[in-house]
């Protein structure tokens, strides 16, 4: 459709993503000449956090499916863009493929040669070959499902019949092996850089943070695109409030998470556990530990509570945007003190892979989003949204 | 049984107000009881008996009567606890988060399972009083400014038990009693008997159904609402702390707050499904308990059920990773050990028979879901067990190894309390309307504005 205006506001929002794609990717080349091991370890986390946004909307995306409900219809379509990046995001998985003996300390043989722990989880899991595999498995699993998902949603506007059942048949399965898989992988992505540590909370915490991450990317997404037709008739105040509620359950969650494992190794005060978070309250670490609980957990507890705020656009979008800066700072906190155990040194890398990376993936979520009806057709909720003209 | 599947509705058609309140009320003020009702009461009044004579020779005697020992001090004791306190998670969930997440269908069966609730919460909360050894003192662990200069441990979350288990009793009465007052008000209305209609009268506490009435009403409940959704989680968090913060192998693990918590809505939903089935029959209440409330039940439990299998998946692969001897050891003793048994009881009744429950073919049979959902009561009762008595019979020193039996009373114990939970609920469904009534008519209502909250 030529002149569609959401067309054309995706067409304005792809020329700062292609800026920061160009700019971040090529202080990135930059600085593969001035520090390989910097570069790779700032890559991770913003590989992680880039992933995450699609994960978490292939999880939302499956939830929706199976849950029904109208913020799940209006979001369809933006989830979908978003967990159709994944085939970029296995592309980008490549350096840290490569370059792992930057990253992980266990892929060196001298380290752990001597070292019982390492020697044990390197014979058993944590080694190169076995890590490649699962690495493929992961994303097999992860971008069959998203075409998949996203292919059948477009065979049901064009009225097969078949997609409305089998796109419920397949969410179910689908949600445990994306849940099995971000577990598994943020064993092998993100816990093995300090792999003498083990949690078992850890790939709940992941799940519960890439979720959030998603659902605070939709309200972003929906607030941007309120104005026009088709998005008008359904970014309506009803489900920026669904969208707020949401939101602040899943903070909740996250915060549950995050607390619960905390409460049990403090309790427990084993050898084996306590270093983790021992290394994460020292040297300036425990200036952004505070900061996450204050500005991740009790602000947006009392922010999200109003009803005013939840319904009003403009302003959740704006709370989506800091909550999603803090996203990145969890993240950072949970990864960086493994190979900054002396205190945070942010490096203009951190920002650069993450400009580099959000570039590309937004310039391809965006291709994404506009390759599709912004609307499902044919999904039963469709039908609803018609009948009600005006929503309240 | 052949009903419909196919989207079935919250109510059966062709219902209006005056027929959904009659079909309702009537239960417990114009038909006589059947046959099964003075049957089942009996049993459970049996059970009764048996717990206070339990009771009764354990307060003579002392804890030795039990079966637990050294190195086993928690048996059967904590495993009920846990067990019925889990069960107990269905009611606030089912009425709060359910509400909040404006399911429309749980208007049926909230007030069923709330009542379930509290007699189940009832039962759970004498396992530990009586394992004090001297319950009758158990207001020590209560800090109050005493002569004796007794003071709570703080840090330990046996303590944050009794603050949570009394905090959740206390609001899921609220709730479950805030949410009667418009009921009870309709049976003053509608009874004959004089004496009844002053004792609903006191509990309708004056209520006409004002504009105003409603207005307030409805703000306390969706306040009170708010206020049981953390609750539901933090019971069982706070009963999952008591193992995960000692340093035992299997039981310090990270994960088993959530865990804990899903198992509890895994067992609450089965114990819901094990009594409603029956009863729907029972008191012909197809109407409004329809196929479709089965069909949510069964899927809710199916997805706590998987979150349960991956917490003991994971408990496996965490051995497997671990360097830890212990934690080797205590994978390999539940799984080949003395218990053996019980883990792979465990892990058919929780893991691979709800599997089933893919199946819309099976969720759509009631005696199917009936024989799953006792299986499941039972599954759960066995993951407690494993959890509690595998991880301490055999601990980090051999010389101190050793097993555990349950004496009679241990298992009169646990029996008794059945029985009280089963007498206090058909106790409840003769003189309460075990359906809520005002809300099924917001639900029989031509034009449905109420009832959704926000």
């Amino acid at each position: 459709m030529p002149g569609d205006p959401i067309r054309r506001e995706l067409a304005r929002l792809r020329r700062p993503a292609l800026a920061a794609a160009v700019i971040g990717l090529a202080a990135c080349a930059a600085g593969f000449f001035l520090d390989r091991q910097l570069l790779l370890r700032s890559y991770l986390l913003a590989f992680l956090f880039w992933t995450g946004l699609s994960l978490g909307s292939l999880g939302l995306l499956m939830v929706q499916h199976l849950s029904g409900g109208r913020w799940g219809f209006a979001i369809q379509r933006p989830l979908e863009a978003a967990a159709k990046v994944l085939p970029l995001c296995a592309l980008l998985f490549l350096p840290i493929l490569l370059g792992q003996a930057e990253i992980y300390e266990w892929a060196h043989e001298d380290v752990v040669a001597g070292d019982p722990v390492l020697e044990l989880r390197v014979g058993r899991y944590l080694n190169t070959p076995f890590f490649v595999a699962r690495a493929v498995l992961y994303f097999l699993v992860w971008c069959g499902l998203a075409l998949l998902l996203a292919g059948k949603s477009r065979a049901r506007d064009e009225g097969a019949a078949s997609a409305v059942k089998w796109l419920k048949g397949v969410s179910g399965p689908g949600l445990v092996l994306l849940g099995l898989s971000i577990t598994f992988a943020s064993i092998d992505w993100s816990m093995s850089t300090e792999p003498h540590w083990f949690s078992t909370m850890y790939g709940l915490h992941y799940m519960a943070g890439y979720g959030l991450s998603a659902l605070l990317l939709m309200v972003l997404v929906m607030a941007r695109l309120r104005h026009w037709e088709p998005a008008s008739r359904v970014a309506q105040p009803p489900l920026f409030h669904d969208l707020g509620t949401l939101s602040f359950a899943l903070t909740m969650v996250w915060a549950y998470f995050s607390f619960s494992q905390y409460l049990i190794v403090w309790s427990g005060n084993l050898p084996e556990e306590t270093p983790w978070y021992a290394r994460r309250a020292q040297g300036g670490w425990e200036a952004l530990a505070a900061a996450l609980l204050l500005l991740h957990f009790v602000v947006p507890f009392f922010l999200l509570l109003s009803r005013r705020l939840k319904r009003s656009a403009v302003v959740l979008a704006r709370v989506a945007l800091c909550l999603l800066a803090l996203r990145v700072l969890d993240l950072y906190w949970v990864l960086a003190p493994a190979f900054h155990p002396a205190g945070p040194s942010p490096h203009w890398l951190d920002l650069a892979t993450l400009l580099g990376l959000g570039g590309l993936w937004l310039l391809v979520f965006y291709r994404n989003l506009g390759a599709a009806p912004l609307l499902a057709r044919e999904d039963p909720r469709a039908a609803q949204l018609e009948s009600q003209a005006h929503p309240a | 049984m052949t009903e419909t599947r196919e989207a079935a509705p919250v109510v059966a058609p062709g219902h209006d107000y005056a027929s959904a309140t009659a079909a309702i009320s009537d239960v417990v003020l114009r038909r006589k009881p059947p046959r099964a009702w003075f049957v089942t009461f009996g049993l459970g009044f049996l059970g009764v008996l048996v717990l206070f004579y339990t009771m009764g020779v354990l307060v003579l005697k002392g804890v030795g009567i039990w079966g637990v020992n050294i190195p086993v001090g928690w048996g059967f004791d904590i495993i009920n606890f846990v067990w019925w306190i889990g069960i107990g998670h269905a009611g606030t969930l089912i009425s709060a988060i359910l509400l909040l997440l404006r399911q429309e269908w749980r208007t049926s069966i909230n007030r069923f399972a709330e009542a379930m609730t509290l007699f189940a919460v009832a039962c759970a909360a004498m396992f530990p009083i009586f394992h004090l050894g001297r319950p009758w003192v158990f207001y020590w662990m209560l800090p109050y400014p005493s002569s004796t200069g007794m003071w709570p441990q703080f840090r330990s979350p046996l303590i944050w038990d009794v603050f949570a288990v009394s905090t959740y009793f206390t609001v899921s009465l609220l709730f479950w009693y805030v949410g009667l007052v418009p009921d009870l008000a309709t049976m003053r209305d509608r009874v004959k008997n004089k004496l009844a209609k002053v004792l609903y009268g006191i509990g309708a506490l004056g209520w006409r159904g004002a504009a105003s009435h409603w207005e307030r009403y409805e703000t306390a409940y969706l306040l009170l609402a708010g206020l049981s959704t953390p609750l539901v989680v933090s019971v069982h968090s706070v009963v999952s702390l008591d193992f995960a913060v000692a340093q035992l192998p299997g039981w310090h693990s990270t994960m088993f707050p959530p865990y804990f918590v899903a198992g509890a809505i895994y067992s609450g939903f089965a114990m819901v499904l094990t009594l409603l089935i029956p009863l729907r029959k029972l008191y012909g209440m197809g109407d409004f308990i329809t196929m479709r409330h089965m069909d949510n039940m069964a899927k809710v439990m199916l997805a706590t059920g998987l979150i349960v299998a991956y917490g003991y998946g994971l408990e496996a692969f965490t051995a497997w990773y671990s360097p830890s001897d212990f934690e080797q050891t205590l994978q390999r003793t539940r799984m080949h050990g003395p218990y053996a048994p019980f883990y792979w009881s465990l892990i058919l009744c929780n893991v691979l028979v709800p599997q089933l429950l893919w199946f819309r073919r099976f969720r759509s049979r009631l005696a199917v879901l009936w024989v799953i959902s006792l299986v499941v009561n039972v599954g759960m009762w066995l993951e407690r067990f494993v959890i509690v008595v595998t991880s301490l019979h055999r601990d980090f020193l051999p010389s101190s190894w050793g097993m555990y039996t349950p004496t009679i009373f241990d298992i009169s114990f646990l029996l008794g309390t059945i029985g009280l939970f089963l007498a206090c609920l058909f106790l409840f469904i003769r003189v309460l309307p075990m359906i809520s009534i005002f809300e099924v008519r917001t639900l029989v209502s031509p034009n449905k504005e109420r009832g959704k909250g926000t």
